[in-house]
């Protein structure tokens, strides 16, 4: 389109947008009707018009982990397999519940961690390495291969209790203890431990972001 | 509001003692305007009840977001003030929990409740074993205003008759001991330690915040305007009286700059961001003592246990559940051998499921132990005083400024061996306590959470009768600047074990009474 063009299309569609306006200057101001100042929509109808009237759609939104699996991309393939396996021992389907396995967890965490600060992506990676490095020299094989009673011998000595925000010092036994608390709550707060549900889900009341800041960024600033 | 008008009295914050300094000043008539840095929460439009599946990290935080804020979810991460928004800087290896709020009524739309009076073991500490300052009050000088504010905000509480554990003007608590507690009480008994009701607000409808039991009745005088989101950036004086006059602040959303003229302001922007305004602004600081004596209190130390005989479904609401508080005991009458001062603890009964990590055991045995041991829970937490000390302080870091350009603070300070070693017997205790009682000692932590966990940050302007040491008089007024007063915790000369919150209130109804005074003699 040329310029000039443009312009004329601009023109029409303020115009017919005021005129609109016009025609309901006696009734009060409905929220479906641009204000005059925005910029005008380019074409003859208001974007807004008609929504405030519509009637909810009848449909439950359908959540990803329902039907789609999630692209594990951040783990090494031999890391990947080593979450797998600690998922299925720590965390095995009980009582008619799924286990970390059914309930998507591996795949989970690693999207997690992979979105996670530094220092935690170390704590995961060096913990599989580790829990790998183990297994070869006990069984000449990476842990994904450990019999239940052979990860047992592995895990065991490292299991500790603790208090929240305070999981054990030890890098190693810290990684066993936090890695299997990250795999309990991924599993129980899963869809698919919810559906499978004698147990309550773990609901809570959510808070949207009230009244947000876009957080622009200053010129000559770091994010703001 | 109309430009060149004059307001009478400019309130910063909303919180409680924003808030209680609104109510009692509209009520002697006197016109006021609070600002409040944040949004006004509206719990239809702002929350929905959902499952942790249906958010996008499954009910784990966010990764890297609130990392200083223990305390957030993924459910609420929302309602904390979020620190790249609003920055602060320490150093890594001595880090600060700065925990904030900037919704309309501030940190007391979320608190424990817990609701104690200081002693004179608090107040005239000093005169009692040598270390720091005394205030410059003492219990009896606040008692009437604690009795005033127990009442609006109806505590609950036993009367225990102890000098450590003052009293109050109470809604009776004569609910029985369930077993549980009984055992532990015995246990202290032998061991010369008092257990005691907890006490606690009980406020209206379960709610005891400036937004339900202070400010309406600040509306309700038609002398109080309140405008949200704006940031104040400035406090300015007139040259010729050195009085402030004019406060600049910024449109959160627009950062639009706009000012407006007070004859009083009234500080009550929680201890922190007070003393930052202030120190940003260059005011108040002819002592220079501003910004010193940051204190605390420590969280974190504690032990959970199981209540064997409330095992395998054996749990009766008689045998278990409530809670109990024990009062400060040590450096009273005998001296403790590695620490001044003291500390409480909170005691709690659980008839839910315990919490896995205390448990060394996954998958089937795991789960065999979590059903055994439900509704056998029993743990303790320490709530333990930090040292006033000069050196632990904040000051604005020049390098670094919030999302308003306003410069950012630095605060710098740790626990020193007098908090850990304090923190070490509180746990020492804590198991000799269970294990007399008959209790399982699960799991139990020595290391204090970081400085600030407790939320109960205080200080960094305290109060005093010389101006050389202390940045307010005994109420709450600028030394320098007489038409200045601070009413958050930010005049506390010592913090005590005891949730802050009653003091900070009663605080800043004695201040502002006095104000009210002061302003109808003319004198303010």
């Amino acid at each position: 389109m040329k310029r000039r063009e443009f312009v004329k299309a601009i023109v029409a569609a303020s115009v017919s947008a005021k005129a609109m306006l016009g025609q309901k200057a006696a009734a009060p101001v409905a929220p479906s009707v641009a204000p005059p100042a925005a910029a005008p929509a380019p074409g003859p109808v208001p974007w807004m018009r008609g929504l405030l009237e519509v009637k909810p759609l009848a449909m439950t939104p359908l959540l990803p982990d329902s039907v789609a699996q999630t692209t594990a991309r951040f783990f090494t393939p031999e890391q990947r397999a080593a979450l797998h396996r600690l998922c299925e021992i720590l965390l095995p389907p009980l009582k008619g519940y799924p286990g970390a396995v059914d309930a998507g967890t591996p795949e989970f965490l690693d999207f997690l961690i992979s979105v996670s600060p530094a220092h935690q992506q170390h704590l995961y990676q060096s913990g599989l390495d580790r829990l790998n490095a183990e297994a070869r020299k006990a069984l000449g094989a990476p842990f994904a291969s450990a019999s239940a009673q052979q990860a047992d011998q592995l895990l065991q000595p490292w299991l500790r209790t603790w208090m929240p925000d305070h999981p054990p010092a030890d890098p190693f036994a810290h990684f066993i203890n936090v890695a299997h608390s990250d795999i309990r709550t991924a599993t129980i707060n899963s869809q698919a431990w919810s559906q499978a549900g004698r147990r309550t889900p773990d609901v809570g009341l959510y808070w949207f972001p009230v009244d947000p800041d876009m957080r622009r960024q200053a010129p000559g600033q770091g994010e703001a | 509001m109309m430009a060149d008008k004059t307001v009478d009295v400019l309130i910063i914050g909303s919180g409680h003692s924003g808030g209680m300094a609104a109510k009692v000043l509209t009520e002697k008539g006197i016109s006021c305007l609070m600002l409040n840095a944040g949004p006004i929460a509206d719990m239809h439009k702002d929350t929905e009840v959902k499952p942790a599946y249906a958010l996008p990290f499954r009910g784990f935080k966010q990764p890297g977001r609130l990392a200083h804020v223990f305390q957030s979810n993924e459910f609420n991460a929302n309602t904390w003030v979020d620190e790249e928004e609003v920055p602060y800087t320490y150093d890594p290896q001595h880090p600060y929990n700065w925990v904030r709020v900037r919704l309309f009524g501030g940190r007391s739309l979320f608190w424990s409740r817990q609701s104690f009076r200081l002693s004179d073991y608090e107040f005239k500490g000093k005169s009692h074993d040598g270390y720091g300052d005394d205030w410059p009050i003492s219990l009896a000088d606040l008692a009437p205003f604690y009795a005033r504010v127990e009442e609006i905000f109806r505590v609950r509480g036993h009367a225990d008759h102890l000098p450590q554990y003052p009293d109050g003007n109470f809604v009776p608590d004569d609910s029985p001991w369930s077993g549980c507690m009984q055992r532990f009480r015995a246990a202290g008994e032998t061991l010369g330690i008092p257990v005691c009701k907890p006490r606690s607000s009980m406020g209206v409808d379960g709610l005891a915040s400036s937004i339900n039991l202070l400010l309406p009745d600040a509306f309700a005088t038609g002398k109080l305007q309140a405008m949200p989101n704006v940031v104040v950036r400035e406090l300015r004086t007139d040259p010729r009286t050195g009085l402030i006059n004019e406060v600049h602040f910024v449109e959160r959303l627009s950062r639009r700059e706009l000012s407006v003229k007070a004859r009083v302001v009234v500080l009550a922007a929680g201890t922190l961001e007070s003393t930052r305004l202030l120190l940003n602004s260059g005011l108040g600081n002819s002592s220079g003592v501003m910004g010193h004596y940051l204190i605390d209190q420590v969280y974190g130390p504690g032990i959970v246990c199981s209540v064997p005989e409330a095992r395998d479904g054996r749990s009766t609401p008689q045998l278990m559940g409530g809670g109990a508080l024990v009062p400060r005991f040590r450096n009273l009458d005998r001296k403790a051998p590695n620490f001044l001062r003291g500390y409480a603890l909170n005691v709690y009964s659980s008839t839910g499921s315990m919490d896995p990590r205390n448990f060394a055991a996954y998958g089937q045995a795991l789960e065999n132990k979590l059903d055994s041991y439900k509704g056998s829970g029993f743990s303790t937490g320490i709530m333990g005083e930090v040292l006033a000390r000069y050196e632990h302080h904040v000051r604005i870091d020049k390098n670094v400024v919030d999302a308003w350009n306003i410069p950012a603070l630095h605060i710098e300070t740790r626990y020193t061996d007098n908090e850990i070693n304090m923190a070490r017997d509180a746990v020492d205790t804590s198991i000799a306590m269970a294990e007399a009682a008959g209790f399982e000692v699960l799991s139990k932590n020595y290391e204090p959470n970081p400085p600030g966990y407790s939320i109960h940050e205080l200080g960094t302007c305290r109060m005093g009768d010389n101006p050389k040491t202390s940045v307010l008089n005994k109420w709450c007024q600028s030394h320098d600047i007489k038409n200045l007063f601070v009413v958050d915790g930010s005049s506390f000369v010592s913090g005590g074990w005891q949730n802050p919150t009653m003091t900070i209130v009663a605080l800043a109804m004695r201040a502002s009474e006095h104000l009210g005074e002061q302003m109808r003699q003319g004198s303010v």
